[in-house]
C-alpha cells in the first residue's frame, strides 16, 4: 500500500538553471507524433538513489521498473485515456476460481524461458512467493501474506520450510488456497512477489535484487549503486508470449540520485541523449509551469494524468476536539480546497477538487458531494455549524512533512482556511517523511490534523477504502490515520471484499464511500495529478487516471 | 588639535568622534537606525498598509502562469506595496517587514547573549589562569573546530516539534557564537592582567570581581563593542541560512531566509523574480548596514587598523 510523498521538491541549483533557461528557446520541435521504433537506449532520470529489483522487497506498481525484468502470473495493460486492464502474463488466463472464491488455479504458458534457455517452472514462482515471507526480505507489497492459508505464521523458505497453501501439482500448474474469498486475487498475482525466482540462483538473498534472474524483456547489465543501472535485452524472452510488454528499446539506463530540478531542467532543455530520456516520478513543480505552458514544444512533452492519488485532510477522530462528527462536518466547509489546489500547481498540474474517497479511474468511483460548497469553502456555514454544536475557540494542531516541496504550503493553506471559520490551527513542522509516518500511523497519535496522499496498489476500490478506514488498520503502522472506527463500515468492507463479481463489488464500494463520508473522518482535497516531462524522441509515454504513472513496459523511441 | 585637549577626552569619546567623521560608518549608522525603526514598528507598518502576512489572496494570482502574481513587479499595487507571494497571494510587504523583525530580533538577542557570556568567560579565564584557563581555552578550540552548520541542521531536525523554534535558534547560535569573542577577549585581557594598574589593584586587596569589573572590563569595552557590532550581520546571515535550509522559524511566521529559499525556483524560471527581490534587498540592506557600522566602530577603536585617509 502506498503512502505517497509527492516528489516535487525544489532545491537550489541556480547556475545550472540559468544554463537551462537559455536552452529552452532552442528546443524547437516536440510532441509525441512520430512512431516508436525498435531499438535505441531509453534514459530514465530518477531522484531515487536505489532501483530495487528484488521481487520480495519491491512496491512497484504493475507498470513500473521491476516488471521490465520480471513477469508475474498476470500483468497490467494500459491504453491512453483508459484505466489499467488485467491480462494474463506467465499464466494462460487471469485465474480459475473454485471453492466459493477461496481456491485459485493458474496454468503456465508453454515455452517460457530464462536467459540461459532453461524453462520457467511453477516451483520457481512458488519459491518467489515463499521468499517474500522471509522477515529479512520485508518491505514489498504483501497483500498475499494475509490471504494465503498459514501465511500469518510462515517465516520464509530459509527457516520455515515450504508454504503448503501454494501448491504445484506439476511444472505448469499453481494452486492457491486462500483463508477467505477474495475477488481481487487476479490483481494480487500481478505483483512483484509472484515473479519466478529459481531456488538455485538465490544463493545470496540480501543481494539477489542486484541481478535477479530475468523473465521479462530485459536483464541487468550493470549496476553502479546510487548512480546508474543498465538493462540489456534478455535473450530468453519471447514477445509472442507477452501481451503487456513491447520491449522496444535495446537498452534502458536509469540515472539515479538526481536532484528534481536537474531532472526537470534537463528534460525541458531536451538536448543530446536527453531527447531519449524521461522521468517516471518527478512532477513538474509550480514554478516551472509558466516555462512549460509558455512554450508549446515543451508543453507537448508533459504527460499529465487525469486523476491520481487522493490528497486528503485526516481528522484524528480519537481526539476530544474532533470526536464530535458535527465539528468534523463543519471543517468540511471551513477548508479552502482552492488554496490547496493552487499550492499543488492548480487544476491543470495539481489536480481537480475531490469530494469522494474513491478516485476517478477506479471501478466504484461515483461522483457525489455531501458537503457542497464553493472551491474556497464556506467559512460562514462552518461557523454556524460550530456554534450549533456548541463549540467555540477551537484550537487544533496540524503536523506536516517538511521534506517535500508542498508539505508545508498545503498545511498553511489548510491553516488559513480554517482560520476564516474561527478555528486556530497550530502548525508543527520539524518532521520529515519518516518521522511523520511514524507519528500518524503509530500508537501515540499526538496530533489533530494532517494532510496525506493515498494511491491504491491495484485498481480496486478496496485499495482506496480498506487501508484508510477499516478499524483493523488503526495504529501499529496502519494507515487509518483518522483512527476511524465504525463496525457497520467494517462489515460493509468485508462484504465488498469477498464479492468476486467485480461489477457488483464496485457498487458496494461506492455505497461504502458515501457511508464513510457521512461520518466525515477526512476531508477529500484533490485528486492529485501527476505531470511528468519526457524527451522529444520518447513515444508511448502517457499517464492514465489509474495508474497515474507512465507504463514503462510499452515506452519506445523514435529516430 | 592640541595635546592637552586630546588628553582631556576619554578613549571611547575619541573613538566616537572618529566614527562620526567616517562617511561609510555614518551611512551604516543611518541604515541601522532605519532598520531598527522599521523592525520595531513592523506590526504598526503592517497595520498601516491594511494587510497581514497570513491572509491568502488567490484572486491576485494568474492561474495561466503557474499562479504567479498578476501584474507588473510581482503584483505591486497601492494595496500590496511589495506585491504578493506566488501560490498564496500573501502580502509580501508584511512578510518582509515582519521577517526583518524576526531576523533582527534573533540576531541582536544572540549578540547580547554571546557578548555577555563571551566577555565574562574570556576575562575570567585570563584573570584566574591555571586549570580554569586551560579548560576554557580547549572549549574555545573545540567550538571553533566544530562543524556548526551541520550540527545546527541536525539539531533543528531532532528537537521535538513542540519546542519554540525562535528560542532554539537563539540557543543554538549563542552556544556556538560566544567562543570566538571569548577567545579574543581572553587574549586581550591576559596582556592587561600583567599591567601595573591591575597588579596595583590586586596588591591593595581588591576582590577578583572588583578587578574584573572595575579594572579590566572598561579597558576591554572597545574590542567587545567592535566584535559585537561585526557579529550582528553574521547572525542575521546565519538565521537566514538556517531558515533557508528549513530549520528556522516555522511557517507561516514570516522569515526572510525562508522567503528567499521559496523564491529561487521562481527566479530562475523567470516566473516571478520580484519574489526574491524584496526579501533579498531587505536582507542585503540589513547585513550591509551593520557591516558598515561595525567596520566604522572597528576603525575608530583599533588605531592600528585605521585607514589613513
Amino acid at each position: 500500500m502506498k503512502h505517497l510523498t509527492r516528489a516535487v521538491a525544489v532545491a537550489a541549483a541556480l547556475a545550472l538553471a540559468a544554463a537551462a533557461c537559455n536552452a529552452n528557446d532552442k528546443s524547437a520541435s516536440g510532441g509525441s507524433t512520430a512512431a516508436a521504433e525498435q531499438g535505441g537506449t531509453w534514459h530514465v532520470l530518477t531522484t531515487s538513489k536505489e532501483v530495487n529489483l528484488d521481487p520480495a522487497k519491491s512496491q512497484n506498481l504493475g507498470i513500473s521498473t521491476i516488471h521490465l525484468v520480471l513477469r508475474g502470473l498476470t500483468s497490467w495493460k494500459t491504453e491512453e485515456g483508459k484505466g489499467a486492464q488485467l491480462v494474463p502474463d506467465l499464466a494462460t488466463d487471469t485465474g480459475q476460481v473454485s471453492d466459493g472464491g477461496k481456491t485459485w488455479t493458474y496454468k503456465l504458458k508453454p515455452g517460457l524461458k530464462y536467459p540461459d534457455g532453461s524453462p520457467i517452472v511453477a516451483a520457481d514462482i512458488k519459491y518467489g512467493i515463499e521468499r517474500s515471507f522471509a522477515p529479512e526480505l520485508s518491505g514489498g507489497l504483501g497483500y498475499h501474506k494475509s490471504l494465503l492459508v498459514g501465511g500469518d505464521k510462515y517465516t520464509g523458505p530459509y527457516k520455515g520450510g515450504d508454504l503448503a497453501s501454494v501448491q504445484t501439482p506439476d511444472d505448469t500448474t499453481l494452486v492457491f488456497k486462500l483463508n477467505k474469498p477474495f475477488g481481487d486475487w487476479p490483481w494480487i498475482v500481478s505483483m512483484p512477489a509472484f515473479a519466478p525466482v529459481p531456488k538455485k540462483a538465490d544463493t545470496d538473498p540480501a543481494h539477489y535484487g542486484e541481478k535477479p534472474v530475468a523473465s521479462g524483456p530485459y536483464q541487468v547489465k550493470s549496476l553502479a549503486p546510487g548512480s546508474k543501472l543498465e538493462l540489456e535485452r534478455n535473450p530468453g524472452w519471447d514477445k509472442s508470449t507477452d501481451q503487456a510488454r513491447t520491449g522496444l528499446p535495446d537498452s534502458i539506463v536509469f540515472e539515479m540520485g538526481l536532484q528534481p530540478d536537474v531532472v526537470n531542467q534537463r528534460l525541458i532543455a531536451d538536448a543530446g541523449d536527453d531527447k531519449f530520456a524521461a522521468t517516471t516520478g518527478t512532477s513538474v513543480p509550480a514554478a516551472l509551469i509558466p516555462t512549460v505552458t509558455g512554450n508549446p514544444a515543451v508543453k507537448a512533452r508533459v504527460a499529465t494524468s487525469s486523476s491520481g492519488a487522493l490528497q486528503y485532510l485526516a481528522m484524528n477522530t480519537k481526539r476530544p476536539a474532533l470526536s464530535n462528527p458535527e465539528v468534523r462536518k463543519a471543517i468540511q466547509f471551513a477548508v479552502d480546497k482552492q488554496a490547496v489546489q493552487v499550492a499543488e500547481g492548480g487544476p491543470e498540474f495539481g489536480g481537480e477538487l475531490a469530494t469522494t474517497l474513491i478516485t476517478p479511474g477506479i471501478d466504484g468511483f461515483n461522483k457525489f458531494d455531501l458537503f457542497p460548497a464553493p472551491p474556497q469553502g464556506d467559512p460562514e456555514k462552518a461557523k454556524q455549524m460550530l456554534a450549533a454544536a456548541g463549540v467555540s475557540n477551537l484550537t487544533l494542531t496540524i503536523v506536516a512533512d517538511n521534506s517535500t516541496a508542498t508539505g508545508l504550503p498545503v498545511a498553511q493553506a489548510i491553516q488559513q482556511g480554517l482560520k476564516r471559520a474561527g478555528i486556530t490551527v497550530k502548525l508543527l513542522p520539524g518532521l520529515d517523511s519518516e518521522s511523520l509516518t511514524d507519528l500518524i500511523t503509530g500508537n501515540k497519535p499526538d496530533f489533530d490534523l494532517t494532510v496525506s496522499n493515498w494511491l491504491p496498489d491495484f485498481p480496486s476500490a478496496l485499495g482506496n477504502i480498506q487501508p484508510l478506514f477499516a478499524s483493523s488498520e488503526i495504529g501499529n503502522g496502519g494507515y487509518n490515520i483518522s483512527r476511524y472506527s465504525n463496525p457497520a463500515v467494517d462489515s460493509a468492507i468485508a462484504a465488498a471484499t469477498a464479492e468476486s463479481d467485480l461489477g457488483k463489488a464496485a457498487g458496494m464500494w461506492s455505497a461504502v464511500d458515501k457511508q464513510i463520508m457521512q461520518d466525515s473522518p477526512v476531508v477529500p482535497l484533490i485528486y492529485a495529478r501527476n505531470a511528468f516531462l519526457h524527451g522529444s524522441k520518447v513515444q508511448n509515454f502517457y499517464l492514465s487516471a489509474y495508474p497515474p504513472y507512465p507504463n514503462q513496459l510499452i515506452v519506445g523511441l523514435s529516430k | 588639535m592640541s595635546s592637552s585637549v586630546a588628553a582631556a577626552v576619554s578613549p571611547t569619546r575619541q573613538a566616537l568622534r572618529r566614527a562620526r567623521k567616517d562617511r561609510s560608518a555614518r551611512l551604516g549608522a543611518v541604515l541601522v537606525v532605519l532598520l531598527v525603526l522599521v523592525a520595531a514598528a513592523a506590526p504598526l507598518l503592517v497595520k498601516l498598509s491594511g494587510q497581514d502576512p497570513y491572509t491568502y489572496h488567490l484572486d491576485l494570482l494568474d492561474p495561466a502562469r503557474g499562479n504567479a502574481p498578476k501584474g507588473a513587479l510581482g503584483g505591486v499595487s497601492s494595496d500590496h506595496w511589495f506585491g504578493v507571494e506566488p501560490l498564496t497571494g500573501r502580502d509580501l510587504f508584511s512578510i518582509v517587514v515582519l521577517g526583518l523583525r524576526t531576523s533582527l530580533t534573533i540576531a541582536i538577542v544572540v549578540t547580547l547573549v554571546t557578548s555577555v557570556v563571551g566577555t565574562l568567560i574570556g576575562i575570567s579565564a585570563a584573570y584566574f589562569g591555571g586549570w580554569y584557563d586551560a579548560v576554557a581555552s580547549r572549549v574555545f578550540d573545540f567550538l571553533f573546530g566544530f562543524p556548526q552548520l551541520v550540527f545546527m541542521i541536525a539539531l533543528g531536525i531532532i528537537v521535538p516539534a513542540g519546542f519554540p523554534r525562535w528560542l532554539l535558534l537563539i540557543l543554538v547560535l549563542s552556544v556556538f557564537g560566544w567562543a570566538s569573542l571569548a577567545r579574543l577577549i581572553r587574549n586581550q585581557a591576559r596582556s592587561l592582567v600583567a599591567r601595573e594598574f591591575v597588579e596595583a589593584a590586586r596588591s591593595v586587596g581588591s576582590s577578583g570581581w572588583h578587578v574584573i569589573t572595575r579594572e579590566l572590563l572598561p579597558n576591554l569595552l572597545g574590542p567587545v563593542l567592535v566584535i559585537a557590532t561585526l557579529a550582528i550581520p553574521g547572525y542575521i546571515g546565519a538565521e537566514a541560512a538556517l531558515s533557508f535550509l528549513g530549520v528556522g522559524v516555522p511557517p507561516p511566521t514570516p522569515s526572510l531566509g525562508r522567503s528567499i529559499s521559496d523564491s529561487i525556483a521562481w527566479v530562475y524560471t523567470g516566473a516571478d523574480p520580484w519574489f526574491l527581490f524584496f526579501p533579498g534587498v531587505a536582507l542585503f540592506v540589513a547585513v550591509l548596514g551593520f557591516t558598515l557600522l561595525g567596520d566604522g566602530v572597528r576603525d575608530a577603536f583599533d588605531v592600528r587598523l585605521r585607514r589613513t585617509t
